[in-house]
């Protein structure tokens, strides 16, 4: 045999390997879900959050600027809307975001709402 | 002004303009887009903003602007009441150049009299046209000190500047701010325009005559001076029979009539007033 085993102790050049894991998924579009919330110093701010949804997602979502010690914007889903109006909405999903994120997240949330009706019909 | 200054897009990223600022060594960038002023980034903005940041979610959007023809003191009065470091130049919509307040204070302080810290003769000029511009009356006070050159020539200069600089303090003590507004005009010479009717000038100018000949100068000399008093304000006639008239000739009046009351020994002459065709 005139070939040399792969590791011989001799050898100069030790023998490299790489090992390669592919994870694929879905990507969701659009990347938000029902809410998300904007913080002052996030990575991203409105304009771009603007500029993205409307790329992916045109005329499905409210971009609201806000004036708040947290957040800096706030994106609704339009069909949230229909349910419940902004300004009923949007105090109760900033009070929550509020506790679970600084200046510098941006918050995404899952919104369901669901609306009771009991009317009364005469006979 | 910084001409044709470096500007950004509304649409790069913060990162980027703070790159930039720290390659330039400057301290801000008008953002533009389509050619079109739409916001200014500044290193205080960037420092509070993550780098991946637009600009656009960065810059202020309210941008304070001046045109070129804008006077150093209406910027220094625009730059202080809006507390901020730079003024942004525009023509036309069109971002023509920056002044910053380092460049701007450095270019006034040439107008500032070293002697006495007063405003030069520049200042007189565009405080009276900005008064007049906006329709008020003023009176120029033009106060010349009595035979100073014989003074400089017994006593010397330093003397001389000695007493040019307590004459600053003491006109500076009599007037009030925001009526009056003073400076040297040359040498011996200084004024004063003023906001007050013609009648009140002619008050505040014996009130300094007084208060110079009250004061304890240098070595005991006896320093006095002579005053001329002329009011004006912006005609709304056009085509004045007696031609126009317009700030520097306001300021000519009450010099004559300094000059007047030195020669007939009386510390103030009331030239009277005018109308003028042009506040500049």
């Amino acid at each position: 045999m005139s070939s040399r085993p792969p590791f011989a102790s001799h050898s100069s050049e030790p023998v490299r390997r790489a090992e390669v894991t592919i994870r694929l998924s879905e990507f969701e579009i659009p990347p938000m879900q029902d809410v998300l919330l904007v913080g002052k110093r996030a990575p991203i701010g409105p304009e771009a959050v603007r500029r993205m949804v409307d790329a992916l997602t045109p005329d499905q979502y409210d971009i609201i600027y806000l004036d708040h010690e947290i957040f800096e914007a706030a994106v609704l889903k339009r069909s949230l809307l229909k349910f419940l109006p902004q300004e009923k909405f949007l105090p109760v999903i900033l009070e929550e975001g509020m506790r679970v994120a600084t200046e510098n997240t941006v918050v995404k949330a899952q919104v369901n709402i669901v609306v009771q009706v009991n009317r009364a019909v005469d006979l | 002004m910084h001409k044709n200054p470096v500007t950004i897009g509304p649409f790069e990223s913060v990162g980027r303009a703070a790159a930039l600022m720290n390659q330039l060594k400057i301290g801000g960038l008008p953002v533009v887009e389509k050619g079109k002023l739409v916001g200014i980034i500044t290193s205080r903005d960037v420092r509070y903003c993550h780098p991946n940041r637009l600009v656009a979610d960065a810059m202020s959007r309210n941008v304070v602007t001046v045109s070129p023809e804008c006077s150093f003191w209406e910027a220094k009065e625009t730059m202080e009441s809006h507390g901020i470091e730079r003024l942004v130049v525009v023509r036309d919509g069109r971002t023509v150049g920056i002044i910053t307040k380092s460049r701007l204070y450095a270019e006034i302080g040439k107008h500032v009299d070293a002697l006495t810290g007063l405003n030069r003769a520049e200042f007189l000029q565009h405080k009276a046209a900005e008064l007049l511009q906006s329709g008020q009356e003023i009176t120029i006070i033009f106060l010349d000190l009595d035979n100073f050159g014989t003074i400089d020539k017994e006593f010397g200069h330093v003397i001389g500047d000695e007493i040019l600089q307590q004459v600053g303090k003491i006109l500076k003590s009599v007037i009030a701010e925001g009526l009056d507004y003073l400076c040297r005009y040359a040498g011996d010479e200084f004024a004063v325009v003023t906001v007050r009717p013609l009648e009140e000038a002619k008050q505040l100018s014996w009130q300094m005559i007084k208060a110079l000949a009250d004061a304890r100068w240098p070595q005991g000399i006896k320093v006095t001076a002579s005053a001329g008093v002329a009011g004006g304000r912006r005609s709304r006639v056009r085509g004045e029979p007696n031609g126009t008239r317009n700030v520097r000739d306001l300021i000519n009046l009450a010099s004559l009539a300094s000059t007047k009351a030195k020669r007939e020994k009386r510390p103030v002459v009331v030239a009277g007033w005018v109308e003028l065709e042009e506040v500049g």
